[in-house]
């Protein structure tokens, strides 16, 4: 749907209005890569035995998403795709600025961090599931779906604890439950490497049918063919800047541009 | 003011929190055929090394209510839920790093989560109390009385007290590593500091002031108040009044650092 005249605070539907709005970004990080500090050495050396030194990993970042957007980053490593994915996820906080999100977001970052060894596949789904905000009916009616698409091996070992499980299908439980979450907003960082190359087709369909049912997507990737083929707009981080907010090949194109001048 | 917004984001999520106690009670006692046993066996084992200690070796039998080992049970059932809250809460966001770094959830429910499923196994193990008050009463060496109804007020307290407790060890721990031994031997200090296994009444004057300072001397008098005969050692008022402003003190100030260290600890984890 095309947004037409600005209609403010219609009948509760998205409209014009932007799903996610990122106002003045900006966040500071210690550049040691940990600032863990010990109350031994705060004692006895009256300081914390860490640098003070301080990096701003995402600085004046500004844009707009409306619904159905399909929005790609691109940018090298350490340019801060990750970090602004995590702070849209709400599991980051800025230290300058504001993130304001309007609807539930599916996160697929960090899949199996809900999963515990100790328990049976089966309960493994219940649990983050639930703990991603879903009911128990809807647990129930969504359950079955979520076994299929994580395909034949997961369900045959649905009943053993979850530790049995390989790494690949440790990942596609994951994706399975977080994909049938249903929100209106899903932000991807990096995930659709996983699997082997059948699971990875079926992620992209998957992917491309919560796209038609005009779910906002905000994705991270290296990979070119990824981001051709998932967004229209892109936005190029660099170091931590907003270099460029447009369609997907132009960003692409500057995007290779700089690599190939070398800055 | 904060606390009042944390909490209704908490409460607009409670079913997950309740997932995330389930889960937690669900690990503990599929993980071994003695789960339950193994929650009433230390405190009553502690019970039992006590009085063995102080009753016949010792020779003391003026250290609290009679029947003492009645009073030393309800101090370390009481006491395995306040030493272990503090023990896990400590750790509460460090061991989910991954679940904390992936789920948008109200922070501070990863510490209250902890606080539930241990008062959870806390009121799983009043069955040993309501034992042993029957053997008691049937030997007509208990006194129940009307401040007996006072005892469900107590454990309300606790929880209060654990979760402003924990709200401030969680972060703290998040960015100061060596805070879990800390914690670790003060809770020691603090079990012989806090009048668990003797009466509040038999610490010299200025000083038993100081055990008041922890909320669980109060609320172990609330919950003694009903079960014993307070001819020899009257109900500490002063105790009691202490811990229900400390406990809210508590709550305040851990809600307060949680939300002051909350940016930085997400930043570590």
């Amino acid at each position: 749907m095309a947004a037409h005249d600005a209609q403010p605070l219609s009948s509760g539907s998205a409209g014009s209005e932007p799903v996610i709005s990122v106002r003045d970004l900006g966040i500071e990080f210690y550049r040691s890569r940990r600032r863990r500090m010990q109350l031994r050495e705060m004692l006895f050396h009256g300081r914390s035995g860490a640098t003070k030194q301080t990096f701003w990993a995402l600085r004046n970042i500004s844009f707009d998403i409306h619904a159905g957007d399909a929005v790609g980053l691109v940018g090298g490593n350490g340019g801060g795709k990750s970090t602004l994915l995590k702070m849209i996820a709400g599991v980051l906080l800025p230290d300058e600025g504001s993130v304001e999100v309007r609807g539930g977001v599916a996160p697929l970052i960090e899949l199996t961090g809900g999963f515990l060894g100790e328990l049976s596949a089966r309960d493994n789904i219940h649990l983050t599931a639930g703990l991603h905000g879903l009911g128990k009916a809807e647990i129930e009616e969504r359950f079955d779906d979520i076994v299929d698409f994580a395909g034949p091996e997961v369900r045959a070992g649905l009943d053993t604890p979850y530790r049995h499980f390989s790494s690949g299908m440790k990942v596609r439980l994951g994706f399975a439950v977080v994909t049938t979450l249903d929100e209106p907003i899903i932000l991807v960082d990096e995930v659709l490497a996983v699997g082997d190359r059948a699971f990875r087709e079926k992620c992209y369909q998957r992917m491309e049918s919560l796209l038609g049912d005009g779910k906002t997507l905000f994705l991270v990737s290296h990979s070119e063919r990824d981001l051709r083929r998932f967004s229209t707009r892109g936005i190029y981080l660099k170091r931590g800047q907003l270099a460029m907010d447009g369609p997907m090949e132009d960003v692409l194109d500057r995007y290779n541009h700089d690599l190939d001048a070398g800055a | 003011m904060k606390l009042i917004t944390r909490t209704q984001a908490i409460l607009a999520r409670r079913s997950v929190l309740w997932t995330l106690v389930i889960r937690d009670l669900r690990v503990r006692y599929s993980r071994s055929v003695l789960g339950y046993l193994w929650t009433i066996l230390d405190p009553l084992l502690m019970s039992s090394v006590y009085f063995v200690v102080f009753v016949f070796i010792l020779k003391r039998n003026n250290l609290g209510h009679e029947p003492y080992f009645m009073f030393l049970v309800i101090g370390l059932l009481s006491w395995q839920w306040f030493s272990g809250c503090l023990t896990d809460t400590s750790r509460a966001l460090i061991q989910e790093s991954k679940l904390v770094r992936s789920t948008n959830l109200p922070r501070e429910m990863w510490v209250l989560r902890v606080v539930l499923s241990k008062g959870i196994e806390y009121l799983l193990s009043l069955p040993v109390l309501v034992f042993f008050s029957i053997v008691y009463l049937v030997k007509g060496q208990l006194h129940v009385n009307w401040w007996v109804l006072l005892f469900p007020l107590a454990i309300v307290l606790q929880a209060v007290a654990l979760t402003g407790i924990g709200l401030i060890l969680a972060p703290v721990t998040a960015l100061v590593t060596d805070t879990q031994r800390v914690v670790r031997i003060a809770t020691r200090v603090m079990f012989y500091a806090t009048p668990v296994v003797y009466a509040g009444h038999l610490v010299p004057a200025p000083y038993d002031k100081v055990t008041w300072l922890n909320p669980l001397a109060g609320i172990l008098e609330i919950m003694r108040a009903g079960l014993f005969r307070h001819d020899r050692f009257p109900i500490l008022w002063g105790a009691i009044g202490t811990s229900v402003v400390v406990s809210f003190a508590l709550l305040v100030a851990g809600f307060a650092v949680f939300s002051r260290l909350e940016r930085a600890v997400l930043k570590e984890i």
